[in-house]
């Protein structure tokens, strides 16, 4: 059962760099990323390429955060044209787009076969230790450091322009300064951390293919934010948590529950999802921990 | 799935006494390690598999309920545990992780498509636990370091290799390929096409398609335009039913050879026989007598609900959970999880009594050596775990098979 | 590389482009008075095919029962999805109403599996062979299709355009305080465009599962390309959203043997990107109609 938590932890842990990117994109300065898993994609192949070839996770975890950030930055220069729905759905495209690339360009990433073997985080990085402990160790750390990072950066002056953007831009701009600059920044800097997420993802599976990056990831990221609150760090975190704890949780429920067969159990968690994006969003969408004064 | 009528009462009941004694950490009082075995039924039932997952995990538990009702294995009650994979690695990861963890169990049986089962493989062989797979990729076999995985389909190379015998036998010469762009679809192709041209032959067109479009006619029009004699596919039910009504519609001449999972009742009333009339499905076969899948075949229409559709993966779970319950037999009563994976491959080997169901199993096993002759093929294991298996290519004829070829690889 | 190869790929494209003209004219029509993507449009195509199945085979195997049974299911669903939550995001972020209709499409695909399962299922209708007009292989049922789809699309606007409802809705879309002071009840209008959008996404799930299988997921699996095709167009405008998917789906295939099957896809995404960077109210849309 221990170990059973532990891996509940890693999931969820993952989920919240993913979240806490998110936040910063959306919840803080309104740029509607609907192609987030495409950077955690990234931050996963450019990992599993590194260490399966040799290279030690030195190496490669910086490289999957400076590799998201980049792919991510055309993308994010699109954000200074398009309005938020539009910058939706073209996001949605183009993180569509790379899983297309990730198939159809086999001779790197090796197509739909995926790829196998991916090191551990302890032979990763040369370490004697227990494999899942040093990466929940790792994964704890990161989201503090995410956590203190942004917050810092929500209460420097940075900070009170991306918040100022996403209430009203064009105020922003009447005060002299350009929000295209601060929204390229902070989609990137979400993309690095979408990155680091995919890095952890990638030691931790030990296998990845196409078929793991579909667009439901960041639906299911979209929900952790709206759970939690956007636009509030808190938020992200217990909104990862409770996502994990409802995708999980239904596994025991069904086991409680005789004469509901797993295939009826398959429908059923479905529609409790479903439902819970439509009650949460329509009854509290402030979320758990979020200040819905702020919206 | 409203009212499956299949008895499932004890397996679920039983099932919930370990997840609460599980969660609350109390150890289980009631039963005892020794007298039951708990199988994790692991299987697509959402997502990309959903036409297969269901029948799959009810043919386990219809298996489970064959072997107690036999009296058990060795002395032991099976129980079942089903989890859903989605048909996706991740979520079969952390279903993988319940199941070992929390449920404690003994043995994984069912994962279908090779991305699962690749991303599954490292926790049952760190548990050493043994994991029954139903998919083709050949790095299942390289990656498998302590004899714990079993394979219990053909593997790509060996589906391919049969597509190839299969278009010799017909005496085509002009074979065109089209796969699903998935590693199953496109494994399969690629074997067929080693397989072909080792033997000197020519592939003249190779088109790998996406799923879920609206329409694969200009798909068709670029492997028709090769103009091949045959069209070998590496696809899927639904897949499969698109093509065909389009290549039919546009006027095409060619022959087919279809996998067989790609066939089932669902694509003769889909298309109806004439579209269907000359189409060669290949598939691997039980032992000519075949008694065991005529056994399964009746249990599955008299128990499986009006939802669920037998196909050759529901075939394929429910030998692998007859494989496991004759080996679990064999081992004698109180054996290690390892004293039972190492008696897999000796049930279902050449050189034992030939047996077909179970209870047959279980009678002759006091007298030596079996051999269970699967429903599904004559699994008989090689040294990486795979059942290598005969391969039969049937023609359709009215709607129904029509077996012609017997291949033996 | 020949003229009948690319007239063919055309065609294809076209009739593929005709399936997806359906809900991408739904997406718009939302759109443009509701101010969100709503993502539930895929699953109500799929509630509309399964339904249409089955009435079809409760009339006696009649398709055009089948067609009014899906359409006026899937309008109802449509409007009951208006009723009980979408009315309630009118003046919130747009974002918010998406993910409420991602939490519907979940919802409505969940049921219908948790009723029907999840083996593929097919309209019994008589399969009919090409002929060759010119250099262009035809098959008759995609007549049919296109036939079925300019029918709906004509008919949507007669209603917008001829009809008093449609001078009304289009008064909401343009300004609701307005239409408001000017005594249309906005509401009994938005019920009677769901109700359309509905049945226009109902048959475009019907003509989807005619040319291909009805599965659970299907829906799902068109929304994306019906976006494009929306956003192409320029959200708010039918007609746009119409060439848009006819676009879309013409370059998709004719890009086929310069890219691959696979990258077509891509194809589809970068055009509408391009379009969205070189002219952002929409490449059919004569003048931006930004909200």
């Amino acid at each position: 059962m221990t170990a059973y938590l532990i891996a509940m932890a890693i999931v969820a842990l993952i989920y919240m760099l993913l979240t806490i990117g998110l936040n910063l994109q959306y919840g803080y300065t309104g740029l509607a990323n609907f192609g987030h898993v495409g950077s955690f994609a990234i931050g996963a192949y450019i990992t599993a390429l590194i260490t399966t070839n040799g290279g030690f996770a030195y190496v490669s975890l910086p490289a999957s955060v400076l590799g998201a950030a980049l792919v991510a930055w055309p993308v994010a220069l699109l954000s200074k044209r398009l309005r938020t729905d539009y910058f939706a759905i073209a996001t949605l495209a183009a993180s569509e787009t790379l899983r297309l690339a990730i198939i159809e360009e086999d001779w790197i990433t090796n197509g739909v076969h995926g790829i196998t073997s991916i090191p551990n985080m302890s032979v990763a990085l040369g370490l004697d230790v227990d494999p899942n402990i040093l990466i929940l160790t790792l994964l704890i750390a990161a989201n503090l450091l995410a956590v203190a990072l942004i917050t810092r950066m929500v209460k420097s002056p940075f900070g009170r322009t991306i918040e100022a953007i996403r209430d009203d831009e064009d105020a922003v701009r009447a005060l002299g300064k350009e929000p295209a600059t601060f929204k390229v920044k902070v989609f990137v800097i979400g993309a690095g951390l979408a990155g680091l997420a995919g890095a952890f993802y990638a030691h931790y599976f030990s296998y990845i293919s196409p078929e793991q990056f579909l667009p439901l990831i960041t639906f299911y990221v979209w929900m952790a934010m709206i759970l939690g609150g956007t636009g509030s760090i808190l938020g992200a975190v217990a909104g990862s948590l409770v996502l994990v704890l409802f995708l999980e949780g239904s596994r025991f429920v069904r086991d409680i529950l005789p004469g509901v067969t797993e295939v009826e159990m398959a429908s059923v968690r479905l529609f409790v999802v479903g439902m819970a994006l439509v009650l949460l969003t329509l009854l509290r969408p402030q979320g758990l921990m979020g200040d819905f004064r702020k919206r | 799935m409203v009212g499956t009528p299949f008895t499932r009462r004890s397996v679920l009941l039983s099932a919930g006494a370990t997840a609460i004694a599980g969660t609350l950490g109390l150890p289980s009082i009631a039963w005892s390690q020794s007298d039951r075995f708990i199988v994790g039924a692991l299987n697509p039932v959402s997502g990309a598999g959903s036409p297969y997952g269901p029948a799959m995990q009810a043919s386990i538990v219809m298996a489970a309920d064959e072997i107690n009702a036999a009296g058990g294995a060795a002395g032991r009650m099976i129980e079942v545990i089903g989890e859903d994979t989605q048909s996706a690695p991740d979520a079969a990861v952390t279903a993988a992780k319940k199941l070992i963890e929390v449920n404690k169990v003994d043995a994984i049986l069912g994962t279908w498509s090779s991305g699962v089962s690749l991303a599954v493989m490292p926790l049952a062989l760190a548990a050493g636990i043994p994991q029954a797979v139903t998919s083709g990729a050949p790095q299942i076999s390289e990656l498998d370091d302590k004899d714990l995985i079993w394979r219990f389909n053909a593997s790509n190379v060996l589906f391919g290799t049969a597509f190839a015998k299969a278009a010799a036998a017909f005496g085509f010469e002009r074979p065109a390929t089209m796969a699903f762009n998935n590693a199953s679809g496109i494994g399969n192709s690629e074997g067929f096409t080693e397989a072909w041209t080792a033997d000197g032959g020519e592939v003249v067109a190779e088109v790998v398609y996406e799923p879920n479009r609206a329409s694969y006619r200009s798909e068709l029009q670029r492997v028709m335009s090769a103009n091949p004699d045959v069209i070998v596919a590496g696809s899927y039910l639904p897949d499969t039913t698109i093509l065909l009504r389009e290549w039919y519609q546009l006027g095409g001449t060619n022959k087919w050879i279809i996998p067989g999972w790609a066939f089932g009742p669902q694509l003769v009333e889909a298309l109806g026989p004439d579209v269907l009339e000359g189409v060669i499905v290949v598939d691997s076969i039980s032992n000519e007598s075949a008694a065991s899948y005529d056994h399964y075949a009746k249990m599955f229409a008299e128990n499986a609900g009006p939802n669920l559709t037998r196909s050759v993966y529901s075939t394929i779970a429910y030998d692998m959970m007859i494989t496991f319950g004759l080996a679990i037999e064999a081992a004698g009563p109180g054996a290690s999880i390892a004293e039972i994976n190492a008696k897999i491959r000796e049930v279902a080997s050449p050189g034992g009594t030939e047996v077909f169901t179970f209870a047959e199993g279980k009678e002759a096993l006091k007298n030596g050596d079996i051999n269970y002759q699967g429903a599904s093929s004559r699994l008989d294991f090689d040294e990486f775990g795979d059942a290598k298996p005969d391969f039969a290519a049937a023609v359709i004829r009215n709607g129904e098979l029509v077996r012609s070829e017997v291949i033996t690889l | 590389m020949d003229f009948a190869l690319f007239a063919n790929l055309a065609f294809n494209g076209l009739i593929e482009g005709a399936v997806i003209a359906l809900p991408a004219v739904a997406l718009t029509l939302v759109f443009g008075v509701m101010g969100f993507p709503n993502a539930s449009t895929g699953d109500v195509m799929t509630a509309g095919a399964y339904a249409a199945q089955t009435g079809q085979i409760a009339m006696a195997g009649s398709i055009v029962a089948g067609v009014i049974v899906g359409s006026v299911a899937s309008a109802l669903l449509a409007l009951v999805f208006y009723l009980c939550v979408f009315r309630f995001f009118q003046g919130r972020p747009s974002m918010y109403a998406l993910v409420a209709s991602i939490g519907l499409a979940f919802a409505t695909r969940s049921t219908l599996t948790f009723f029907l399962g999840y083996d593929q299922r097919v309209f019994p209708i008589p399969l009919t062979r090409a002929f060759s007009f010119g250099p262009l292989r035809i098959v008759p049922s995609d007549l049919y299709i296109l036939a079925t789809s300019v029918g709906a699309i004509v008919l949507v606007f007669l209603l917008l355009y001829v009809t008093p409802l449609g001078r009304r809705m289009r008064a909401v879309a343009d300004n609701p305080d307005l239409a408001r002071s000017c005594g249309i009840s906005s509401h009994r209008v938005l019920s009677a465009m769901w109700l359309i959008a509905g049945a226009v996404t109902g048959l475009g799930g019907i003509l989807f599962g005619i040319k291909t299988v009805i599965t659970p997921l299907m829906g799902w699996e068109a929304l994306l390309p019906a976006f494009a095709a929306m956003i192409l167009g320029g959200i708010g405008n039918p007609a746009g959203a119409i060439a848009g998917a006819l676009t879309i789906g013409i370059a998709q295939e004719l890009s086929t043997p310069f890219v691959g099957f696979t990258y077509k896809i891509g194809v589809g995404f970068a055009i509408m990107v391009l379009a969205l960077v070189l002219r952002p109210s929409g490449l059919f849309n004569l003048s931006a109609r930004v909200r």
